[in-house]
């Protein structure tokens, strides 16, 4: 036998093997959740990953046992997986569905079914513009192809050549639902033809064919042809998950059709029609691999449980001491907060050649809000990557390169745009650090525009920095001087966390004393930017200085105001609010945003139960109206606190 | 005003009925017109409308749905704004709360000036008792308080104390006006430790240090507190240098102009009270210091004399402040009769000795 037809047999082999133990166990009780196994199927995850070397990244869906057997993950952490113990790949963080070992280049699977050929496509990104000469594999099922992600994915694959694999195993069912009716073409290979790549279609049963398509495609992309996309027809022949019902949407008839194509048995008569091996070498193949499963599940069985102790680490890595902050130079001309943030990723860009920008517009153009102007000419056009309109697509391709080594920067001009991609940031972004127990890391930068003005209407327009304060594992970042934006823009850029970076559209052109040299402003603390007695007024962005004017005025009238910026939605510095509150007695939130579950209401929860004693007034908010913001300049205006409501606000809370 | 809201008869024959529903919350504002709550008599189930307008107040007893009411039964209020519930209960805020809690209020005393009555800090401080207000000491007299309670703490200071003549002395200063007692005293006792080290030395981890030098501290009182500048080597020096370096030192306290080398590396310190008429008192050890001397009044007095004459002399009363960790009374003892025999006898040599 060659070692590379030992290899296709031997994996192919473990996968089944494995698998079987799996049902097995499942039915044991050893698996505590889902089980979704990949018999049937081996030849192509085996076919593949032949030719990938373990700085290859892989990315795969919930059906991804095989494809972390074959990139050369041993047995015994894929059951410990399943068996929610420590020593598992994901160190019990994701059984069945969320399979993580970045060391052998298995760089995740995940239980929404399309991301993952975004995420290949990142990979793809990375070893471009690092020229490393890796490919990036996404291995997804027939039920991803009719997802956004498919379309925008292999487009920009396509149009920036990256090099990538996209191998979709066509089993012919998403779940239960049959591809020949979910398709209007299903023929999934000719759609390759939409997105300008090759398209190629193979028997997914037989490991030979796969493996000779997926050695062409992967030469073609280490050499720069750019990517394809692989459709191996085949068979699942165990239901969709361990223990659900098999015969509403198919016959049995059907599935002892496709077990009489199992790869492996056909792949056996073959090597043995071929002379290539005898009856003893694969018999002691077989014996060896059987000896090895059963010993890992017996090792898994007895292995360790994590300590609960640790279910909330790695949600963000660890934390970075900064320096000093600089001090402003009062003999430098002010300069605008949009120069003050270009100023911080100028700088950096020069200093880390993995550091590339994503967005419309944002190269030779140099922005929208002119956040790039200059750098396309100093940096080029792989580094500064105008994109078609695909937020959901380049969200998941900057994910992927997050993963795999570079430092993305989405600029996305508006947050209404990226919220297409929310799936994106929370499901995947969030929590690619957590689901890897802290083997990942997220360094992906996502800055753009919010905040009501200049009747941009409703889809220019959003604040939902509240939205994704919700969700762990992301920083979200609200700074309201060009001083602010700077230090921590240079923060969220040396940050190993997602960051978004969200800049009040009506801020962009106001201008400050900014330091020339580069400063970093750690997340999470506040700065008291009036101090007083009466009152503590907490306010983001546009806000804040609607509630200094307001401050501004009232000192006139003999009521004291003190406010705080947190300048960081996510993390919240709530200390120091409540060290405000603990002397003033008075609190009150103004936010653009939405009122129902806002960050106004959180810092209200904070304060209610851990400054209780300190309360002498009700809490008040002030918020944006519940409704989307409209065109006309006096419905605009309706919708945000102006000053003489924040005023009033007030004046109310010292007579509560 | 609180304006009752009452169940009222629906038709002349009805003696109970049901409170079905509000159809306002308690605490939202109600215009009159307004659909109130629902009552349900035997024969009818009638939406009642608020006659006056206000925020409606339901008190915790009130009638609950469902439960049975008899025409005139009081079901809530409608409060003005800001106007306080009719049942008595005060709404206190939590930091008012706690504010009486510290300055011990009694907070059914007091009328609050908040919204509807609700008591706020403002008033319970109001009615607190006055207490005088306590400025924090300054920097100056808080490391004083600090160094004396390190020195009773850590030494064993037993005071001794002498009648000595001071004739020779209050003649030298007769002579020259600008020379101190405390001068002449600085000169005086560094001859004496010469004869008398132990008192220079210190106490350090069970082991008793040397003197680095006859360096002799002077108390000086300024408006900001006590400090002790250093005469350095005063064992070196004549009664008129060490009169000079005193003047400047004391200038230079006064002044707040003193250098870190001014006032370290003292050995033994003199502290004179006589100007203010006192006589012997009990001087504090400057820590880490082992012997304080102080100065009374020099005063005339009548002396007897051996043949029965009485004779009037300057006297002065030493007081010898020891650490009797370092030494014991009687070499103290010994210093004080040293000190007391110099004073006799090296003066006669002159200031400019």
């Amino acid at each position: 036998m060659t070692p590379h037809s030992r290899f296709l047999y031997r994996t192919m082999q473990l996968i089944r093997v494995t698998e079987e133990q799996l049902a097995r166990c499942h039915a044991r009780g050893l698996i505590h959740g889902a089980c979704h196994t990949y018999v049937g199927e081996e030849a192509i995850a085996t076919g593949v990953c032949a030719h990938l070397t373990k700085e290859d990244a892989v990315f795969s869906t919930h059906r991804g046992h095989g494809h972390a057997l074959a990139k050369g993950m041993p047995p015994f952490e894929l059951i410990a997986e399943l068996f929610g113990r420590k020593a598992g790949c994901s160190r019990g963080r994701g059984g069945s569905m969320h399979l993580f070992s970045p060391e052998i280049g298995m760089m995740g699977t995940s239980g929404i079914v399309a991301p993952c050929i975004l995420q290949a496509a990142g990979a793809g990104y990375s070893a471009m513009l690092r020229k490393t000469k890796q490919v990036g594999v996404a291995f997804f099922g027939d039920g991803a192809v009719n997802n956004g992600a498919f379309h925008e994915g292999l487009n920009m694959a396509s149009i920036w050549k990256l090099p990538t694999l996209f191998v979709c195993e066509n089993n012919q069912f998403a779940t239960e639902v049959p591809f020949q009716y979910a398709a209007g073409n299903p023929d999934v290979a000719s759609r390759a033809a939409s997105y300008g790549m090759p398209g190629i279609q193979v028997d997914g049963n037989d490991v030979a064919a796969v493996s000779q398509a997926a050695e062409e495609a992967i030469v073609r992309a280490r050499s720069g042809g750019g990517p394809t996309l692989i459709e191996c027809k085949t068979y699942r022949t165990r239901p969709h998950a361990e223990g659900m019902g098999d015969y509403t949407y198919r016959t049995r008839e059907d599935v002892a059709a496709w077990r009489e194509r199992c790869p492996i048995k056909r792949y056996r008569a073959a090597l043995l029609a071929a002379g290539e091996a005898t009856e003893a070498e694969l018999n002691a193949i077989d014996a060896e691999i059987q000896a090895e499963v059963a010993r890992a599940t017996a090792e898994a069985e007895k292995a360790a449980w994590p300590d609960a102790a640790d279910a909330t680490a790695h949600v963000y890595a660890p934390a970075r001491s900064v320096g000093p902050a600089a001090v402003p130079d009062e003999s430098r001309p002010p300069i605008s907060y949009a120069a003050a943030t270009l100023e911080a990723l100028d700088r950096e860009m020069a200093d880390n050649p993995n550091i590339f920008v994503f967005g419309e517009g944002i190269g030779v153009r140099g922005g929208n809000f002119a956040t790039t102007a200059g750098l396309f000419s100093k940096y080029g056009p792989e580094r500064l990557r105008d994109t078609p309109i695909s937020e959901r697509g380049f969200v998941g391709i900057a994910c992927g390169a997050a993963m795999t080594g570079t430092r993305p920067i989405v600029d996305f001009m508006f947050i209404d745009f990226i919220n297409d991609s929310f799936g994106e940031i929370i499901n995947q972004i969030a929590k690619m650090q957590y689901m890897s127990s802290g083997r990942l890391k997220m360094p992906l930068l996502m800055r753009g525009c919010v905040g009501i003005g200049h009747s941009a209407a409703t889809h220019h327009s959003g604040s939902y920095h509240s939205i994704y304060s919700h969700i762990p594992g992301l920083r979200v970042v609200m700074p309201s001087t060009p001083y602010d934006a700077k230090g921590l823009f240079l923060h969220a850029l040396r940050s190993d966390d997602p960051v978004l970076f969200l800049e009040h559209r009506e801020l962009m052109s106001t201008k400050g004393i900014v330091p020339a040299e580069p400063y970093e402003i750690e997340f999470g603390k506040a700065r008291v930017t009036r101090t007083g007695k009466d009152v503590t007024v907490v306010a983001l962005a546009l806000m804040l200085h609607r509630v200094q004017t307001a401050a501004e005025q009232l000192e006139g009238e003999g009521i004291s105001v003190e406010i705080v910026d947190p300048r960081t939605v996510s993390p919240l510095d709530t200390g120091t609010i409540l060290r405000s509150l603990q002397k003033t007695g008075r609190l009150l939130i103004v936010d653009e945003a939405f009122g129902p579950c806002g960050i106004a209401a959180e810092i209200a929860a904070h304060a209610a139960d851990a400054g209780f004693n300190d309360l002498d007034a009700p809490i008040k908010r002030l918020n944006g109206a519940f409704a989307p913001t409209p065109y006309s300049p006096t419905l605009e205006a309706a919708v945000t606190p102006p000053v003489e409501a924040i005023t009033a606000a007030i004046r109310d809370l010292v007579n509560e | 005003m609180p304006i009752a809201i009452t169940v009222p008869r629906l038709g002349w024959s009805m003696e109970e009925g049901t409170f079905s529903a509000w159809l306002k919350q308690h605490g939202e504002s109600v215009e009159p017109g307004e659909m109130l709550f629902a009552i349900e008599s035997d024969k009818v189930t009638m939406d009642v409308e608020a006659l006056d307008g206000g925020v409606l107040y339901v008190p915790a007893d009130a009638p609950q749905p469902g439960e049975r009411v008899v025409p005139g039964q009081l079901l809530g209020y409608l409060l003005a704004a800001g106007e306080a519930a009719p049942d008595g209960r005060v709404a206190v805020t939590p930091r008012a709360r706690r504010v009486a809690r510290e300055l011990d209020v009694d907070l059914k005393s007091l009328q609050g000036t908040g919204k509807g009555g609700r008591i706020r800090e403002r008033d319970v401080r109001g009615a607190a008792p006055k207490k005088p207000q306590q400025p924090v000491a300054q920097p100056l007299r808080r490391t004083i308080a600090a160094r004396m309670m390190r020195s009773t703490q850590n030494t064993a200071p037993v005071t001794l104390m002498r009648r000595v003549d001071a004739t020779s002395m209050a003649a030298m200063r007769e002579q020259d006006k600008q020379i101190s007692y405390t001068a002449i005293m600085v000169k005086l006792a560094a001859q004496a430790l010469e004869q008398h080290p132990l008192l220079a030395s210190r106490w350090e981890d069970d082991s008793i240090v040397a003197p680095s030098g006859t360096h002799i501290g002077i108390a000086v009182d300024t408006e900001h507190g006590l400090i002790v500048p250093v005469i350095r080597d005063a064992d070196q020096l004549s009664i008129t240098q060490i009169a000079a370096r005193l003047r400047q030192l004391v200038q230079a306290a006064h002044a707040r102009q003193l250098k870190p080398e001014d006032v370290d590396g003292g050995v033994f310190t003199i502290t004179n009270l006589g100007a203010y008429g006192v006589e012997a008192f009990t001087p504090i050890l400057n820590y880490p210091e082992t012997a304080v001397l102080g100065m009374g009044a020099v005063q005339w007095e009548p002396v007897a004399l051996g043949n029965g004459h009485l004779v009037t002399r300057q006297q002065i009363t030493l007081s010898l402040t020891f650490d009797h960790r370092v030494l014991d009374g009687a070499p103290a003892a010994r210093f004080l009769q040293t000190l007391a025999e110099v004073m006799t006898t090296a003066l006669r040599s002159g200031p400019h000795a």
